[in-house]
């Protein structure tokens, strides 16, 4: 379903490879969908490798990046020069819901960085992870982040951006806790989720805004239509939902604080995640939205104001930092403010600078992050403190450090220079005349003198001084392969330092292009610009930071951690703070006003909800009740319901005290409906009703044993309370008004007369089409499939709901006994020495227990008729599986729990699992034959005395429905059956204890 | 399918009277229902109605549709089988529990438990 290619490409961004023919851009387009397929296949294949095999897994992950890697680099020439690919699957098209991955020039380059970094990370991290991590895990997850990140670059639909926008937050949240025997990993993973699933939520409004907007969620359309956002009154909405997404993602000020935390992380995910690839996310959505909604006032006051505010907070904290990696993690936050500086600044240029940093920065930051992990690997400690001295050690490594974290401080002829230059170049030039366009240059240059105090810190604190005595471990230089993602990007920032124009240079171009089009300004990657003030800046920040780092250098030494006065506001326990107020005390707080422990409350504001609900439209609406008619009764049938009625009355004035009572005239007012059903010509649901009656009533009266016992106190009339009175009256109004409100409704329906209905059609379609003459399952498994597919998923999760709740379930203290005759039955049995335990029982039950026995075959042909008639006659896969269950029930019934599942094997949740899969598949096998999810084929078939029954492909759907419903109904029935055994043993073990206790 | 009104009246003849005769049978079982003096006199009345009356209307449905379509009918077979096992075993756990009651609470009138034989477990 890929559309033609060069429908959406337009003129202008027609790649010259289009003379070779559609068929290559064809092809590379469906090339798109191995970013998301490759990576997350990977994933699912990665759980399952051995845990010991560190290194056949890392080689796994490592091959899926390097193929990515592949795929990206050979699809550089349909997007050079301005060239769009689309890969469009319509998924709910009049929604505008489609999975659209779309690459243009700026996806390719971060599509590059993923997967490059990807192998590297990979390759590092099999050396990195120790022989007791569950490896497996930490692969899966770092592929699944991996398609998650390239699906955030490749969206093409807004809707879809958001999905995998929130899952990296998730991913990234598992990477973080995956240690998660360590409390911080806990928190700190806790923390990152809470912050960027919030923005990730509230960009998810923004984008749903924009696409209202715009009137699609198509990238294109929305990127085609910038004028249209700015100039909506709702873009000021949009802007502060969006930002809050990105910054949130980004880690900007205010929302900064999570990254320091997220730290726990294994040092491969900070490397991955947290400095080249997550956290860009949200710098990537400020770039892609910067041609729609970038450059006006209230754009440049919001990010402009969290980038220069994050871009110095972050370099000043970053100075204090005395954890390797804390230092790393305040770095990586005040430079991300600085290509947020540049974004807001609203000029191509800087647009160009931006994009230029964000490549430099996951060059430098990741090599300096697996430097990290090097020191903290073959030394045992982060602390800079406590080390010192480590380039006798590790002198390789201690070089690579050192020319990256130079890159870092901006040292010429490294990448980090470059666009450090381009960024003091834009602070200086005046965009708009305000007070914050006025700091900019001169924070610009404090906030590098800051940056160049930081990574001396580094270098110096780690590398040189005095050779620490007291170490963990002896360091050394780490294995040859561990080292080399290392060489590989200190190389590359070397290279790209040296001769930007002719590396970096025309990728640089092509993103820039595919994000500026016709305004992509003309620009100079060379190295030597000659003497003008940014490079003047430079050397006030190079000069300055020196002289600043020496200044400090013996504080530093010996200072906690963190940075002065600031540290007493710490924004971890400013955020934990909140949540312990919003998700503890207001919670309690509306839980002791609103909530209640006792079920009848629950009950009466769910009734009076609904009844609100559904009166409100009505009596809004003028709506006019039907004429009373009564005319052709049938005397049997009023009598039939006068019975019926008489039931249901009686059971809820039984409901008090008599259960049993109760129980029983619900069961009598169930028949009465059937009956109904029968005389309505409705034999299906005659059918159906019936049995689902009788299984429900089995199931309440098991149940029944396990409510707690009611005390009756004869009250006198007289000595009751006027508010118990009161509450009667209210409740008793509350059932009268619920009941006829629903006979209300009931009656209007059934007298207006019919609209033209969808049963006509049906009803000329059922054999045609569907192959079946019994219309209602024919709809049910064929027309309307799709939503049986969702009912009998509803289904499996209450089954498992109840069976949850069961399972944890202890009964009251006082119906906790084994009931007396119970007792009795067995304290007869144990006098008699020549008589086992439960034999009277058995006894009084021999005869029935044979013949129920027996009924099991039996009603499992019931069953079998049911179903396979079920296609053209009332049956179906529905009713069958209950009619299966009252077998089980029956059994055990007559053998008691432990006798069946002595003999039968039990396994509701597989069958149930079974079901859901067998129904899915067969909806799913439909598209094999090139046909819609669900599509049936029906034909007959014969089988010998049975004779010719229908044979649709939907008979095996029903197949699935009856598997699913007899699971759902059997656990259902264990889980109730086991308590019984389970709850004399409890009782009879605390009993036992007790008289220990005595004695 | 034929309508009725293409029975031959030899078997229109059997069919009616099975259905009254069974239909009588039913009513009788309930009347006994209702009018038997105790509880174990009682659990009779409902198996005269259900064995008997449920057999005769059973071989009325029979004869009536194989007459008409000229062939064999196995569902009301099958009724009457199921009928005939399923309905005494709901009486006798009514007898039974009862039976057990009465013996528990020393009621008068009541058999006692015998025995149970040697071997015979």
């Amino acid at each position: 379903m890929t559309r033609p290619a060069s429908v959406l490409a337009g003129p202008k961004s027609r790649p010259p490879i289009h003379s070779q023919g559609d068929k290559t851009i064809e092809y590379a387009e469906k090339l798109l969908s191995v970013f998301i397929l490759v990576p997350f296949a990977g994933s699912l294949i990665a759980i399952f490798f051995p845990s010991d095999q560190r290194g056949a897994i890392s080689w796994f992950a490592g091959a899926i990046a390097l193929v990515c890697f592949l795929v990206t680099a050979g699809l550089y020439p349909y997007v050079a020069s301005g060239g769009v690919l689309h890969y469009r699957i319509d998924w709910v098209p009049e929604l505008g819901l489609n999975f659209t991955l779309r690459m243009d020039g700026f996806a390719w380059l971060f599509s590059a960085l993923i997967t490059a970094i990807g192998v590297l990370v990979a390759l590092y991290a099999r050396y990195y992870m120790a022989e007791e991590d569950p490896v497996p895990r930490f692969f899966a997850l770092f592929l699944a982040f991996m398609g998650s990140m390239l699906g955030v670059v490749l969206s093409g639909n807004l809707i879809l951006l958001a999905v995998f926008w929130e899952l990296t937050s998730i991913v990234s949240f598992l990477l973080i806790g995956y240690w998660h025997h360590n409390a911080h990993a806990r928190d700190g993973a806790r923390m990152a989720l809470t912050i960027t699933g919030t923005g990730g939520l509230a960009m998810f409004v923004g984008l749903i805004i924009i696409g209202k907007i715009v009137g699609s969620y198509e990238l294109d359309a929305v990127l085609a239509s910038g004028d249209a956002i700015r100039n909506h009154p709702l873009y000021g909405t949009v802007l502060v939902l969006v930002l809050l997404g990105a910054l949130t993602k980004s880690a900007q000020f205010p929302f900064h604080f999570w990254l320091p935390h997220a730290m726990a992380a294994p040092t491969p995910v900070s490397a991955y995640l947290h400095s080249a690839t997550m956290v860009k996310a949200g710098v990537f959505l400020l770039v892609r939205f910067w041609p729609v909604m970038a450059g006006t006032e209230a754009w440049f006051w919001i990010v402009g104001l969290a980038g220069l505010t994050t871009l110095l907070l972050g370099a000043y904290f970053a100075i204090f930092q005395q954890d390797l990696k804390g230092l790393l993690a305040y770095s990586t936050i005040s430079h991300l403010g600085l290509i947020t500086v540049l974004l807001s600044l609203g000029s191509p240029l800087a647009a160009v600078a931006a994009v230029f940093h964000i490549v430099n920065h996951a060059t430098f930051k990741a090599s300096l992050f697996m430097a990290a992990g090097i020191i903290d690997h073959e030394s045992g400690t982060r602390d800079i403190r406590r080390l010192g001295g480590l380039f006798h050690f590790m002198p390789i490594t201690a070089t690579l450090a050192m020319v990256a974290s130079a890159a870092m401080a901006g040292v010429p002829l490294l990448n980090g220079f470059l666009s450090k230059e381009m960024f003091f170049a834009e602070a200086i030039e005046t965009h708009l005349v305000n007070p914050l366009d006025t700091v900019t240059p001169y924070v610009a240059t404090i906030a590098g003198m800051f940056a160049v105090t930081y990574s001396l810190r580094f270098i110096h604190g780690v590398f040189f001084g005095r050779p620490p005595a007291d170490l963990p471990r002896k360091p050394h230089e780490p294995p040859r392969w561990m080292r080399a993602p290392l060489d590989f990007l200190v190389l590359a920032c070397l290279v790209v330092g040296i001769i930007p124009a002719q590396t970096i240079g025309p990728f640089l171009h092509t993103a820039v292009l595919s994000v500026l089009r016709e305004g992509t300004p003309d620009y100079s990657l060379s190295v030597w610009h000659g003497w003008n003030i940014p490079l003047i800046m430079s050397f006030v920040a190079l000069s300055g930071g020196i002289g600043l780092y020496f200044l400090m250098r013996s504080y530093l030494a010996t200072a906690v951690e963190g940075p002065p006065v600031f540290r007493l506001l710490q924004g971890q326990r400013i955020f934990e703070r909140v949540l312990v107020t919003l998700s503890w005390k207001w919670a309690r707080w509306l839980e002791q006003r609103l909530g209640t422990r006792r079920l009848q409350p629950q009950m009466r504001l769910l009734v009076f909800l609904a009844l609100a609900a559904g009166a409100s439209p009505l009596l809004l609406g003028n709506f006019e009740l039907p004429p009373l008619v009564i005319r052709g009764i049938d005397p049997a049938f009023a009598l039939l319901w006068a019975i019926g009625i008489a039931c249901a009355i009686g059971s809820a004035y039984q409901a008090k005290f008599h259960r049993l009572a109760s129980l029983v005239l619900l069961g009598g007012a169930g028949l009465v409906t059937c009956i109904t059903f029968v005389w309505l010509s409705a034999p299906d649901l005659a059918v159906t009703q019936l049995l689902v009656e009788i299984v429900t009533t089995v199931l309440i009266l098991l149940g029944l044993r396990w409510l707690p016992k009611r005390i009756e106190e004869p009250v006198a009339a007289e000595d009751i309370s006027i508010r118990v009175r009161l509450r009667r009256l209210r409740d008793l109004l509350l059932a009268i008004g619920a009941g006829g409100g629903m006979m209300l409704i009931a009656y209007t329906v059934m007298t207006r007369p019919l609209p033209e209905t969808i049963a006509s059609y049906f009803l000329e379609r059922a054999y045609r089409e569907g192959g079946g003459t019994n219309v209602v399952n024919v709809i049910l498994v064929d027309f309307r499939g799709f939503d049986t597919l969702g009912e009998i998923a509803v289904l499996c999760i209450v089954a498992l709901t109840v069976f949850a709740l069961l399972l944890r379930f202890r009964p009251q203290s006082d119906s906790l006994e084994a009931p007396e005759q119970q007792k009795v039955q067995n304290a007869f049995d144990d006098d008699h020495p020549d008589r086992a335990a439960g034999d009277s029982v058995a006894e009084y039950l021999f005869i029935p227990a044979v013949i129920m026995r027996w009924m099991f075959p039996v009603t499992g042909m019931l069953a079998a008729f049911l179903f396979l008639r079920g296609h053209d006659l009332p049956g179906g896969g529905f009713a069958a599986g209950i009619a299966m269950s009252i077998g089980f029930i029956l059994q055990y019934m007559s053998g008691g729990t432990r006798w069946v599942e002595e003999r039968l094997r039990i396994h509701p949740l597989r069958w149930m699992s079974i079901g859901l899969l067998v129904a899915t598949a067969t909806g799913v096998g439909s598209w094999f034959f090139g046909y819609p999810f669900l599509t049936s084929h029906a034909q007959y078939a014969s089988l010998p005395v049975v004779g010719k029954f229908p044979l649709a492909s939907a008979i095996l759907f029903d197949l699935g429905v009856f598997s699913l419903v007899l699971g759902a109904t059997v656990l259902i029935l264990i889980a109730l059956a086991h308590q019984s055994v389970r709850a004399p043993r409890a009782h009879a073990k605390a009993a036992r204890s007790d008289k220990e206790a005595v004695r | 399918m034929s309508h009725l009104t293409d029975l031959p009246p030899w078997a229109a003849l059997l069919v009616c009277g099975l259905m009254l005769v069974g239909a009588a049978t039913t009513l009788i079982g309930s009347l006994g229902l209702l009018r038997l003096p105790d509880f174990y006199a009682r659990l009779h009345a409902p198996t005269i109605a259900t064995s008997g009356g449920t057999i005769l209307l059973c071989l009325a449905s029979i004869l009536c549709f194989a007459v008409l379509q000229s062939r064999w009918v196995f569902h009301e077979v099958l009724i009457i089988f199921f009928v005939t096992v399923t309905t005494p075993v709901t009486l006798m756990l009514l007898g039974q529990a009862t039976l057990y009651r009465d013996r528990f609470e020393e009621q008068q009138g009541v058999p006692r438990k015998q025995k149970p034989a040697p071997g015979e477990e």
